[in-house]
């Protein structure tokens, strides 16, 4: 009978956010935010761990439960969310408000779900659910910073997604059960493994904002809403770390390259943090460095537990200890300054001079301009019409400009793609004779 | 004539002899019209599905009728034929309903109405074609019957669109036709055989199966859109969404898809394609036109033009997972062929409902369309999300066996092209969802449509909003039995039987 009921509220962590999404549904219930939160807080004060197996779900071995670890980053989400939902309730319940509610309710299903899956694919189903429903909740009624901050994120969840997406294709030729543990246990001995680390580190840093690739998070904290504020830790970030800690062997694998790397970003991001912003960052930036020195320090942990799995395996289960810590202190820290805000505590906000290597970098990007960068596309076009009309000038002037133009705003997303490109051809390239 | 060698007939009649009765029906009989169109496709469902489970248990369905000498038509069902005919006549189903809706008082609607069951016929009687000489007659049937359809508007463009599909798909018709021929006379057979009936040949015919091989795909590849033979896709776009929604889903261009399935398995088979060379080429034919197809399409402002050149890219995918030989990317090409049918669908349908409720026809007017109709441009979401291959929707089933299925192969190359792909799917319909959901409508729309408190008419909307469900259906629960991913692994395991 228990068992029956275990997995009734297994399924229905996820299943009633999920219908609750649906506004034809939802439009006579109070309060559908912190009703869909109902199901997880009772499954979290239900003893022991409990799973159950989905048979016609995608390829059949997908499954749900809950153990130790997934019971804690579940409490952390259940207080963010619920401190979220409270944020949300607007008086505008149709419209925009109805919206909302819907990609809030989505976001849920999607991150829940993730935390309670058991193996990868039906990980990856609710994470992807999770962040495009997040970006709408991000960009939602937002100004321009806020969806310039989406629309980055957007691009490094995509490209995330391509690699984990490949991730779990060299998994899958490793093992039939794509369950975390029989993963964790048939990557070691493949000749893959140097692939699919790659793949999943990068995929998750992307997905979390590890440094360098953390532009979106300060942009985010400083311009959207306190409700979403408060979700960018568990929701973004800390499932992108939640994520790392399942899919990587971690205990079962001593990987060098992989951990010093880890480490070595970890150290890069929190210097960078603590040397260059945090000191400088508006009053509703510091969340964000905060969380990026946070990430910074759970890379190490990461990277220390890919270099001695001996380490992991006697440490690893304080990780959702300290990811619930600081998802509390970033609650507290938003709460308190939306706080001050309100009684207009802060002065107002404005920037603040730049750091030298920023003046720097500046000037140098000045100094090329100057020198004949901007003009290049007209001399190019006058050089291409010198034998023809001034009407080919025009047109060749209009190509350039809308060359120029698709580039500037799309540099971000053409560097990291040719990036991640670039690092997975190396590396497929590296591994090609013995690997696949 | 017994049941098992009257199915067959019976599946083709069912909207052969409605579709003829329905020429003859004066303009304002609507109601006989809507029963016959409605009966028909209803019947043909209910035929299939007797059949359907009569393959899946050992059944044999056939009936051979003489046609020339040592030459016979054959209608025969087999595992494959079996999941074309389930998809087209189900998708039928939801486009009849469609058509019925979208049409409502315009002219010329009995022969639109009886051309649209000639085009299913034909496409039936293709995927049952248990020779090549059967199926290049209703290839060419299907070529005939579209035509009209193409043109219906009667405008200046749908004219020159028409002419311009005609032009491509008749000389490709000539070219399937030559290499059905000269194959003939090399082989002495055209049956479709399970791994081909070309094995056993003297290798000095090698070349010219070769050149064989290029014939054919070169006269499918035209329906299939594979470049350089796609031109008329874009320009048939002026066709009636009910007509895009057949050409891109159900009819024309999976008859192309579906017949190179069919030369590659059967008439080659695949072991000896390989062996031959021709699949590889194949392959990067296929990547090319998934890479076209998608930066094409990334800079259309039309929308239907923006999903036609989708297409183009998208059915690629199952002429790669034939090409990249081994049994898991066949499961992936295979599957892709109904997943891509419903996708592709619930996104013309959604166009069409735009058109016709807010004259939207360009995505620079899709501002705050998601607001004014929500239903539709979920079901859109949907749609697109599945061409993008997000998991759980039916695109995700498909690219993960194609990806998986290249590793297998160890053409690992392909994996870049499905990634390549992605982001470019991405890239050309996120920007719309964002339009819809979160840009400011305007004041106005270009030619809106009262329907009281819906958002559309039911019969343009329950069919958009069915087929999205499928597509989440279909992904979500791809490892149901009888699923189309189920019945692709029934086919596959055949295939490579030892």
């Amino acid at each position: 009978m228990s068992n029956i009921v275990n997995i009734f509220l297994l399924l229905l962590a996820p299943g009633l956010p999920l219908l609750l999404a649906i506004p034809a549904l939802r439009r006579r219930v109070p309060w559908p935010a912190h009703l869909a939160l109902l199901p997880t807080i009772v499954l979290l004060f239900l003893p022991g761990s409990f799973s159950v197996e989905l048979p016609w779900i995608l390829w059949g071995n997908a499954g749900m439960g809950i153990d130790t670890g997934a019971r804690w980053w579940l409490a952390i989400s259940v207080v963010i969310w619920a401190a979220s939902a409270s944020c949300l309730q607007t008086p505008d319940r149709r419209g925009a408000g109805n919206r909302l509610t819907t990609l809030f309710l989505l976001t849920l299903v999607g991150q829940i779900g993730g935390i309670l899956a058991t193996d990868m694919v039906s990980f990856f189903t609710f994470m992807t659910l999770m962040g495009y429903a997040f970006i709408g909740l991000l960009i939602d009624g937002g100004d321009e910073k806020t969806r310039r901050a989406g629309r980055i994120y957007l691009v490094l969840l995509i490209l995330a997604d391509i690699a984990l997406f490949e991730a779990l294709l060299i998994a899958a030729r490793s093992t039939d059960d794509l369950g975390y543990e029989a993963v964790a246990l048939a990557i070691p001995p493949s000749p893959s493994s140097a692939l699919y680390l790659s793949m999943v580190i990068a995929g998750f840093a992307l997905k979390a904002g590890f440094w360098p690739l953390h532009v979106w998070l300060p942009l985010a904290y400083g311009s959207a809403r306190p409700a979403v504020a408060l979700l960018l830790w568990v929701v973004p970030v800390g499932t992108g770390l939640f994520g790392a800690v399942r899919w990587l062997p971690l205990g079962e694998l001593s990987a060098p390259i992989a951990g010093t790397l880890l480490q070595a970003l970890g150290v890069a991001g929190i210097l960078y943090a603590l040397l260059f912003k945090v000191m400088r960052a508006q009053w509703k930036q510091l969340p964000a460095h905060t969380a990026i020195i946070a990430v910074g320090m759970f890379a190490m942990g990461l990277g220390t537990g890919l270099l001695d799995p001996a380490v992991w395996n006697q440490y690893g289960h304080l990780v959702p200890v300290f990811v619930a810590a600081v998802g509390l202190a970033l609650a507290i820290m938003i709460a308190a300054f939306v706080w001050l805000e309100k009684r207009e505590v802060f002065p107002s906000e404005s920037d603040r001079e730049a750091l030298w290597l920023e003046r720097w970098a500046k000037d140098i990007i000045r100094w090329g301009r100057r020198a004949g960068g901007d003009t290049l596309p007209e001399l190019c076009a006058l050089w291409l019409a010198r034998w023809d009309s001034f009407w080919q000038a025009f047109t060749w002037q209009e190509l350039f400009d809308a060359g120029e133009y698709l580039l500037q705003r799309w540099e971000l997303a053409i560097t990291l793609f040719l990036l991640l490109g670039m690092v997975s051809v190396a590396l497929l390239w590296l591994d090609a004779t013995s690997v696949l | 004539m017994n049941w098992e060698t009257a199915l067959p007939l019976l599946i083709v009649l069912s909207s052969l002899i409605p579709g003829l009765i329905i020429f003859f029906l004066a303009e304002k009989q609507v109601v006989a019209r809507i029963t016959l169109n409605m009966a028909a496709a209803l019947i043909k469902l209910a035929l299939v599905g007797v059949m359907l489970w009569g393959v899946f248990h050992g059944h044999h369905y056939e009936i051979r009728l003489p046609f020339l000498p040592g030459l016979d038509l054959v209608l025969r069902a087999d595992p494959l034929s079996m999941l074309f005919v389930t998809l087209s006549a189900s998708l039928w189903l939801a486009t009849t309903v469609y058509a019925i809706g979208y049409l409502e008082d315009s002219p010329n609607r009995s022969r639109f109405f009886g051309f649209f069951s000639l085009c299913v016929t034909a496409t039936v009687g293709l995927a049952l074609a248990g020779n090549l000489l059967t199926f290049v007659l209703f290839y060419e049937l299907l070529t005939l019957t579209t035509y009209p359809l193409v043109v219906h508007r009667g405008t200046e463009v749908a004219r020159l669109a028409g002419r311009k599909y005609l032009i491509y798909t008749v000389g490709g018709g000539a070219l399937l036709l030559l290499a059905t021929v000269w194959l003939y006379t090399l082989a002495g057979t055209l049956e479709f055989t399970a791994r081909g009936f070309l094995s056993g040949l003297d290798a000095v015919h090698y070349p010219a199966l070769i050149i064989i091989f290029v014939l054919l795909i070169a006269g499918l590849g035209v329906k299939a859109a594979l470049i350089p033979f796609h031109g008329w896709l874009p320009q048939a776009m002026v066709a009636p969404a009910p007509v895009s929604a057949l050409l891109h889903a159900v009819a024309v261009v999976k008859a192309g898809a579906f017949g190179i399935v069919r030369v590659v398995y059967d008439v080659f088979g695949i072991e000896f394609a390989a062996s031959l060379g021709v699949t590889l080429p194949l392959a990067i034919l296929a990547s090319a036109t998934i890479i076209y197809g998608s930066l094409r399409a990334l800079f259309q402002d039309d929308l239907k033009r923006r999903l036609a050149f989708s297409t183009v890219s998208q059915v690629s995918y199952i002429v790669l997972g034939v090409a990249v030989a081994g049994p898991i990317a066949t499961i992936g090409g295979l599957v892709h062929l109904v997943h891509q049918g419903v996708q592709k669908i619930t996104l013309f349908f959604c166009a069409g409902i735009l058109a016709e409720t807010l004259g939207i026809h360009k995505i620079s007017e899709m501002n705050g369309v998601g607001r004014r109709m929500p239903w539709t441009m979920a079901a859109f979401t949907i749609g697109a999300f599945g061409m993008i291959g997000a998991p759980p929707l039916a695109g995700f089933i498909s690219k993960w066996y194609l990806g998986l299925g290249a590793l297998d192969a160890g053409q690992n190359w392909v994996i870049f092209i499905l990634a390549a792909s992605s982001l470019l799917n991405a890239a050309y319909f996120l920007p719309i969802l964002y339009r819809a959901w979160f840009k400011a409508p305007p004041a106005s729309w270009p030619d809106e449509r009262s329907f009281g408190k819906r958002e559309t008419a039911w019969a343009l909307l329950a069919p958009a909003v069915i087929t999205a469900a499928l597509t989440l259906g279909l992904g979500l629960l791809a490892s149901m039995p009888y699923s189309p991913l189920e019945w692709v692994r029934f086919i596959t395991e055949q295939e490579y039987a030892p």
